[in-house]
């Protein structure tokens, strides 16, 4: 699969601040998403990609072309930024053709756009309503909706979900999935919250510091481990007590037990504590990775190393 | 959404009631999402779309009826100065003889700036920081500059468009005032083969007195997301430097030498581009009569406008190029 984005050596220093220090990946078509602390990078890198910062050495291509130097590849570009970007006193019909046009498509071609993207992203009955009296909800559809406007071929999304309301954020991840898997557009999402980027993307660039710490296919980040997670009703103590007395090794986590074991022999072992402890068993399962253990991994090599993570 | 029985009575044709009347059937199929296969037009038609949006967001066109109010107020009241001058010039005419015109020197073109600069410049104050205020306070500006436009394309795009207001907005009452003196005139032709250099006067006046107007206006913009701001600062510029740089100068000419006056007289903003309507129309307007600037040769005057108008649009260039590498 051709690479949309190519990071090569990325450097960007901000006098003595190093937002970004020597990053190189790629970015194929899908979901990506760049994961990342306040600061780790993630806003310099898409500011990079989209032409809007020069970097400091090292290129960012984009679409075959180098990002920095080709204004006209951005008409093949689409941005939702974090912040509010929408003006209060023009309706969402008028804006998006307006930034149709501003993306170089025709007048009458970027009106039709405009409907037809409003209608995609579920906002086509308001389309005429200023767009000051708006809800956090509404405003987001319609700041994704002038990234799609001109059809570009990869969208960056800035904290899509920010501000959001349960309901709210399900909708927004679900039109992010919609975007790649209907639409054909690839998206770059950038966001602090884990269980977003896990729900929704492909793959992950996880930024650190400004260094590239990990990069690949979400599953091989969130796939089965060798431990059983268990939760009992009662006599927590008792089953531990059990299992330790197996060589079963047990670590708590939260409300519930980490019970390591290579093999499936372990259940035998789970089943007969469970009998001896008289322990009511709540739920049991293979415990996934998740993206939270790698951030912690990563803070506790930090540590380890005499850092502050 | 549909199935593939509709599809299949569009697919033949229309159908004959009951009664033997042909009905039609339509059918609206949902055919997804579909990428946009059309032109692409790159930075010029991004370059366009700026544009035209200045020119609506200055007359306030496609917004609501409070966006109109101020803008149209101006250009009516510039409009009204220049009908009523026309009217006079009939009236008189027609009541006392067809040369008491130029008898009695009334206003005619040469004097239309210097009675009607003070409508501009307000107009100027209250419209242009509208081109510019709201995209920074809004964050619209970080939409513009992800598309195929620089900095340079934007700021270039939205002066253009306040310039081209501003250049309208000067020419029309002009206009109806060259009409009116023409039909009111007691040979119109006569009047107009003995008149016709005031058109590419007033035209080359009217968009010296925009060209200025627009730079300076559009510089204090964007020094503020706030569009009240800019507009009571351009206000204060216009309005107190004349009372201020006239009291001044004419102390100084008392005190020491005209010169010094002079030079505090050019500093009077308001009398800038009507000094340099004065030297196209080669005549002395009622404004620029009594400014000691007026003394200084003809390259000083229109060095000085350049300088105040190249001086801040250079300076606005600048500071919105930043914004993109």
């Amino acid at each position: 699969m051709a690479a949309l984005l190519i990071a090569e050596n990325l450097a960007k220093h901000y006098k003595d601040v190093v937002a970004l220090d020597d990053v190189s990946f790629e970015i194929s078509e899908g979901i990506t998403g760049i994961l990342g602390e306040n600061g780790a990078g993630k806003s310099t890198a898409i500011k990079i990609f989209l032409g809007l910062v020069q970097p400091t050495s090292g290129t960012a291509m984009i679409l075959g072309e180098n990002a920095s130097e080709s204004v006209g590849i951005r008409s093949r570009l689409g941005y939702m930024p974090e912040h509010d970007c929408l003006p209060t006193t023009v309706s969402a019909a008028e804006f998006l053709t307006h930034m149709a046009e501003v993306s170089g498509l025709p007048p009458k071609r970027a009106r039709i756009r405009a409907a037809d993207t409003l209608r995609h992203t579920g906002l086509f009955e308001e389309r005429y309503r200023a767009m000051g009296g708006y809800s956090t909800g509404m405003k987001q559809r319609v700041k994704l909706a002038q990234a799609l406007v001109h059809d570009p071929a990869i969208v960056f999304l800035d904290e899509p979900t920010a501000g959001l309301d349960p309901v709210g954020r399900e909708e927004m991840l679900a039109l992010i999935r919609k975007t790649h898997r209907e639409f054909g557009i690839s998206v770059l999402f950038s966001s602090h919250l884990m269980v977003d980027v896990e729900r929704t993307c492909d793959r992950i660039i996880v930024l650190q510091g400004g260094q590239l710490v990990e990069s690949g296919e979400v599953g091989d980040f969130t796939k089965e481990t060798e431990t059983v997670f268990i939760e009992v009703d009662a006599n927590r103590e008792r089953l531990v007590a059990a299992l330790e007395q197996r060589g079963v090794h047990v670590t708590s986590d939260g409300g519930g037990l980490n019970i390591e074991g290579a093999d499936e022999s372990v259940y035998d072992e789970i089943r007969a504590a469970l009998v001896d402890s008289e322990a009511p068993l709540r739920r049991m399962a293979p415990r996934r990775s998740e993206l939270t253990d790698l951030f912690r991994r990563k803070a506790g090599a930090k540590s380890d190393n005499g850092e502050t993570p | 959404m549909t199935n593939g029985n509709d599809a299949d009575s569009i697919a033949n044709g229309n159908d004959t009631g009951a009664g033997g009347v042909e009905t039609l059937e339509g059918t609206v199929f949902d055919i997804g999402y579909q990428h946009y296969a059309g032109p692409r037009e790159g930075r010029n038609r991004a370059r366009i779309a700026v544009y035209k949006d200045g020119l609506r967001i200055a007359l306030g066109l496609g917004r609501g009826g409070r966006a109109k109010i101020l803008p149209w107020f101006f250009i009516g009241v510039a409009g009204v100065i220049g009908l009523v001058m026309a009217l006079v010039a009939g009236a008189v005419n027609t009541y006392i003889g067809p040369d008491a015109v130029e008898q009695l020197n009334l206003p005619s073109h040469s004097d239309y700036y210097g009675i009607a600069s003070i409508v501009f410049f307000v107009f100027a104050a209250v419209s242009a920081p509208e081109m510019l205020c709201p995209d920074r306070r809004d964050g619209v500006i970080n939409l513009y500059l992800v598309r195929p436009l620089s900095g340079s394309d934007y700021v270039f795009a939205r002066w253009f468009a306040f310039f081209t207001v501003m250049v309208v907005v000067a020419w029309f009452p002009q206009i109806i005032l060259l009409f009116g003196l023409t039909m009111g005139s007691a040979s119109p032709w006569d009047y107009f083969l003995e008149n016709w250099a005031d058109i590419p006067r007033l035209l080359a006046s009217g968009t010296a007195l925009a060209a200025y107007t627009t730079s300076l206006a559009m510089l204090v913009a964007s020094f503020t997301t706030r569009r009240a701001y800019a507009s009571v600062f351009l206000v204060g510029l216009f309005l107190i430097t004349t009372p201020f740089t006239v009291g001044l100068a004419a102390e100084l000419a008392d005190e020491f030498d005209n010169t010094a006056g002079q030079w505090v007289s050019m500093f009077n903003l308001s009398n800038i581009p009507v000094h340099v309507n004065d030297l196209i129309f080669d005549d002395v307007s009622a404004v620029t009569e009594i400014a000691p600037a007026g003394l200084f040769a003809p390259s000083i005057l229109i060095s000085w406008y350049f300088l105040w108008t190249l001086g801040p649009a250079g300076i606005l260039w600048m500071r919105y190029r930043k914004l993109t590498p």
